[in-house]
């Protein structure tokens, strides 16, 4: 994975006022640490931060510091729940070479046999990977898979120069018989027409208070 | 429908509703899910109806996850009855749910078929929603 260059900007400027006022000038506050330094707030550019967070895991190579640059991984992205604009950013100071703990995606690809409903139980798996050398993905093929197949995370095809960073044991994903037409219309007629009385009736089962 | 089991007071004070969600704000079992925008009370009879929506959408091949739970009770007088006498019998059981709450998620399915089972899912509950998909791979 190539690196994305940001310039970041010191910030000396703290709390909430401050941080507003960047983040209304398009920017976003970020702090930057690891091996042992001294944490370094910055401010980064809002458009090009949220650009480079869409690839996972993404190596950024931050420029504009009092020491030169530093490779960085996102460690904590927040974010506005609604609106999902960058609020803060936690950057992890990373080495050539090195090698880091990263959460990589789980991409399905193919169908399962008919008759069969495939359950993700993982959608990312931790792996151990050079930090200049990071997985965007780990693919698993799922065509043809029958019902009660599953895939462990042993099971799974690793990149090159990675490592699993989980249990070996965690189910990744597993094959389940789809619900027939009878279950899905049981539970769809069954529950739904509960009596009215039914909500107070509830409440009293509950040992006395009064 | 969701009702609890047993509960350690019956009749409670109603829930407050400012703010925003403090967690669940993302897709995290499913693939796809219904969001929140504004807050409201989402009364049992509405995720029940919200569930039975989509799940006969979908038809089969897809599994839905409900994130919230009804677990406040809320209380009402009867008709036509003088002020005083103390508090109302419970009437509803509801889930207090703040903007940014995932409510609903849907895995197995196709885009365009969990889009529009989600989308009849919202018509079923009582605040503007909005349909969010798993973002993979963030920190």
């Amino acid at each position: 994975m190539s690196e994305v260059r940001i310039a970041a900007e010191p910030r000396t400027e703290f709390g909430k006022g401050p941080a507003r006022r960047a983040r209304r000038a398009g920017k976003v506050p970020a702090v930057l640490y690891g091996h042992g330094t001294d944490p370094k707030h910055i401010t980064l550019p809002g458009h090009e931060l949220m650009l480079a967070l869409k690839t996972p895991n993404v190596l950024l190579r931050v420029e504009g510091l009092e020491d030169g640059a530093e490779l960085a991984l996102p460690k904590d992205v927040q974010r506005d729940p609604l609106k999902g604009f960058l609020e803060h950013v936690d950057l992890l100071v990373v080495k050539r070479g090195e090698k880091v703990t990263v959460e990589v995606p789980v991409q399905v690809t193919g169908e399962v046999a008919p008759g069969g409903m495939l359950d993700q139980q993982l959608v990312q798996v931790a792996l151990e990977a050079e930090a200049t050398h990071l997985p965007e993905a780990v693919e698993v093929d799922v065509e043809g898979l029958a019902v009660g197949t599953q895939v462990l995370a042993k099971d799974l095809k690793l990149p090159a120069g990675s490592t699993l960073g989980a249990d070996e044991e965690a189910l990744v994903l597993h094959v389940l018989a789809a619900p027939t037409a009878e279950q899905i219309e049981a539970s769809t007629t069954g529950e739904g027409e509960a009596p009215a009385a039914e909500a107070p009736a509830a409440a009293e089962g509950e040992t006395g208070e009064e | 429908m969701l009702i609890p089991r047993r509960v350690k007071h019956r009749k409670q004070h109603h829930p407050k509703r400012r703010g925003m969600a403090k967690g669940g704000t993302k897709v995290t079992f499913g693939e796809y899910g219904i969001q929140a925008i504004e807050g409201a009370y989402v009364t049992n009879r509405q995720i029940e109806a919200a569930r039975i929506a989509m799940t006969r959408h979908i038809k089969r091949g897809g599994k839905v996850w409900i994130n919230i739970y009804p677990d406040r009770p809320l209380t009402k007088k009867p008709a036509e009855t003088r002020m005083g006498s103390g508090k109302g019998s419970p009437e509803w059981w509801i889930a207090n749910v703040k903007p940014g709450r995932v409510m609903f998620e849907l895995a197995g399915v196709p885009e365009p078929l969990a889009r529009e089972a989600l989308r009849r899912a919202m018509h079923k509950l009582p605040m503007k929603c909005k349909f969010v998909k798993r973002e993979v791979g963030e920190a």
